[in-house]
Parts: C-alpha cells; structure tokens; sequence
C-alpha cells in the first residue's frame, strides 16, 4: 500500500491505498470527490482535469503517490456554500454545459488559466481548453463565458486594490 | 491497473540504484503522460515503478560551460516559460508549445518525450538541428552522445539496461543559433504530427550567407533524421526566399516518410519542403532580430 498525506481543496487528507490508484481513484473512490469525471483515462479527453500546485493536470495520468505533500484544487474546492465561483456562475449564465460530463475538467481548465492570466484572449482561452474534449457545445459559449469570468475577477481584483 | 510496487526516487543516483535492485522490466515514472497509459494496457505489471519525480538534480534549465543544459525532468510547461530558451531559442517554445495540450505539458517532461523516441515526437527536431548532446547515467558511470545517436529506431532509444537519461545539452558552440521550428497535425491540440521540421543556420552579418545550416525532419523516417544534401546545398548561399525554397524540396527527397491512415506518403513530401523553408524563415527571423538587438 502507498500511504499519501496531501492537501485538498485547502484541507489535509490521509489515504493509505494500492500503489497502482491514480489520483483520479483517489479523489473519487477514497476522498468520496466525484466531481472529477473519468472519461478516457488515457489523457486525452480532460474530464478529469484538476489543479496540482497551480498546474492543470489530468488526475487519470498521475498516481497517488506523486501528489504526497501536494496541493490538489479539485471542482469541489471552487463554490462556498452560498456562492458560486465566477467560472462556474458565468457558465451557468450563459448556458455553457449541455450534458454538463466536461464540466467540471473544462472550468478547472479555465481557473487554472485565469489564475495566471486574468486577460486572457480568444486564443489564449481556445489554447486552454484545447485539452477538454465537449461534444455538445462546440465551445463557443464557454468561450464567452471564461471572458465574463475573467472580467468579473478583474473587477473584483480593481475593487480590492482600491480598499 | 496491474499491480506494482510504487517507489520513488530522491536524485538520479538513487534511481540508478533503484533500477539495479528492481531490474531491467522495472519502469521509470517521469511526466507518466505516455507510462500510465501503457501500463493500463499492459497484460503484465512490471515489478516496480520508479517515480522520478523528486528527483531535483535532475530538473533546471541553465546555462553551463558545457552549454544550455536541460534537466531530463524539465516539463513541457517549464521549457515554454523558461527565460534561458526563451530569448534563445523561440523555436524550442513552440516545439514545447505544440505537444498534447496543457495537461499533458504540466507533466510531460522533454526528458520522457525523448525516451519514448517515437518518429513524431515534437522535440526532436529542433534539438537535431542544435546538434544537442544527451547524458546517460548508468550503473558504471555517464556517457554523452549525439541526440541523434540516440534514436534507434521507432520507440527504440540508446539506453541500455540499468541507464537513465539525465540531462539534454545544447553545446556551447550552438549558444544563440537562431533556428526555427514547424509542425503540421490534423488540428491544432493533441495531435500527432504528420510531419516536423527543425532547421538552425547562422546568418553571417556581412555576406548574409548560411553559415553551418543544420535541417532535421520528423515523422518521416524511422527516427529523426537531417537532411544533408539540403545543408550542404544552403552552405555559403546566400540567404535568399528562392534557396530556402530549394532546399526546402532538396529536403524532401531526403526523408523516407510512410503511408497510413493520417497522411500519404507524397503529401508528407510535399509537407516537408514547404515547413522545411518556413523552420528556415523562421531561423532567419530570429537571427535578424539578434542582430537587430546587437546593433544597437
């Protein structure tokens, strides 16, 4: 067994679990965080992006025991309990998810860029989501939704500087 | 997954040693973007993976008197933001740049991306084209070869049992050499490429001739190969629109390239002279600027 200590979404976790588990069984078959969805899992179709030390990565690529010590950003970490992220809300506005299973890698995606890039543009965002298969959407939305994200962090960075 | 033991590694020595106990069917976990799908597929686990990781000797990208040395660890990701490439060599940026999409270059390492020594791997050409060196540490001690040499053959590299990559280095003498990089796939992100091309010259600032041009094609021979005739035809010519597209097409004669259900073999003839003259405009690019920004 691999016993890992590390970090998710802001809180400490403990696993001692078979060497071969990815994160992606970690997060969701011994932490119970389902929201990371196994598509693929060869790394192709992003489902399953989350956010290891500020990198987006595919939890199906990685086992568990490279993220002892980690710091892990998972869709579960992003709403508190009565607000939702800016992505996630400006996704819901503008209607960005049809069946909704990339949801949660393609917004992961889109934090992870907007956390390095708060003005981002088309192409730096199409670059992004180049990793995230959706087959319903063909983007364009979430497009529009990641630049009324961004605007809105932006303003909220503007207001904090002001104070 | 099949089951293995998991270990990890603390530098390269440790790894070797790891490699020694284990034996030679152990496997050595770096980006783990090409490892864990193959090991979800394997009908047999191997006793170990190594996870080289951690391993911090062997990550950094800096500047030595043997040249620019690249860690085998340094990620896609880290080669595209790294100041030491990015002044000198834009074209190892858009190589990096044109790998998987942003999740495979978080993890991917130039190092892994090397070793699995496939015929398209997109970091091959250019660093072909740099003449670039790599380390291999081993049980008995470290040796250095030609990048080049160590491709063998389709995912066939040089390293013996018990090795490791370590690092990859772009000699001194290739210090700056502007070079340029191009990659034609079926789209933009995760796509294999139908063809790459890495080329380098110094552009003498007086007689604005070639000066030691080096081309290097991917994807159409069994390993990354250079295309001498096409070198030797741009050695001393005048850097010209007409000789780039010369040797270009000299190039295309050069290259083996195969038939399959991505492309033909003619079309990726057709594809090599046209990204073999833009990897040359794009070297010549580069060296205008340097020389723009010596000037002043």
């Amino acid at each position: 067994m691999t016993d890992v200590v590390l970090r998710v979404n802001g809180k400490e976790r403990k696993a001692s679990v078979p060497p071969e588990t990815t994160l992606l069984q970690l997060l969701r078959e011994h932490l119970g965080l389902t929201g990371s969805k196994l598509g693929c899992d060869v790394g192709d179709c992003g489902a399953c992006t989350v956010i290891v030390d500020g990198l987006a990565v595919n939890a199906c690529l990685m086992l568990a025991g490279q993220v002892e010590g980690r710091e892990v950003l998972t869709i579960e970490g992003l709403a508190t309990r009565d607000r939702l992220h800016p992505i996630q809300r400006a996704f819901e506005e503008r209607a960005a998810l049809q069946c909704g299973f990339c949801g949660p890698g393609s917004i992961m995606s889109a934090k992870a860029l907007l956390d390095e890039n708060l003005d981002p543009t088309v192409l730096e965002i199409r670059d992004a989501l180049s990793g995230n298969l959706c087959r319903c959407t063909g983007y364009t939305k979430m497009i529009d939704a990641i630049q009324d994200a961004a605007r809105e962090l932006r303003e909220e960075k503007a207001a904090l500087a002001v104070r | 997954m099949k089951g293995f033991e998991y270990v990890s590694a603390k530098d390269a020595r440790h790894a070797i040693a790891l490699l020694a106990e284990y034996g030679p069917k152990a496997k050595i976990l770096a980006g783990g973007t090409d490892l864990l799908v193959e090991l979800k597929s394997v009908p047999e686990a191997p006793p170990a993976v190594i996870d080289i990781t951690r391993a911090e000797d062997m990550k950094g990208i800096k500047v030595t008197d043997r040249g620019l040395v690249i860690g085998a660890l340094a990620t896609h990701s880290e080669i595209m933001s790294s100041p030491e490439i990015r002044e000198r060599y834009p074209a190892l940026v858009d190589a990096a740049h044109s790998i998987g999409a942003i999740q495979t270059r978080s993890l991917g390492t130039l190092g892994g991306n090397l070793v699995t020594a496939v015929p398209s791997l997109d970091s091959g050409p250019v660093l072909v084209a740099l003449e670039a060196l790599v380390t291999i540490a081993g049980p008995a001690g470290s040796r250095e070869i030609p990048l080049a040499e160590f491709f063998v053959g389709p995912r066939r590299n040089a390293l013996k049992a018990g090795e490791l990559l370590v690092d990859i280095v772009i000699p001194r003498k290739n210090l700056g050499k502007p070079a340029g990089f191009q990659k034609f796939g079926l789209r933009k992100g995760q796509a294999l490429a139908l063809v790459n091309t890495g080329a380098s010259f110094w552009l003498d600032p007086v007689k604005k001739v070639f000066v030691e041009p080096c081309i290097a094609l991917g994807a159409v021979a069994p390993v990354v190969i250079r295309a001498p005739k096409a070198e030797a035809y741009l050695a001393g010519k005048k850097v010209t629109p007409e000789a780039m597209a010369e040797a270009g097409r000299i190039a295309a004669g050069e290259a083996k390239p195969i038939s399959d259900h991505r492309a033909s073999a003619d079309y990726r003839r057709d594809l090599i002279a046209v990204l073999t003259r833009r990897s040359l405009e794009g070297a010549l690019a580069v060296a205008e600027r340097n020389q723009m920004e010596s000037g002043k």
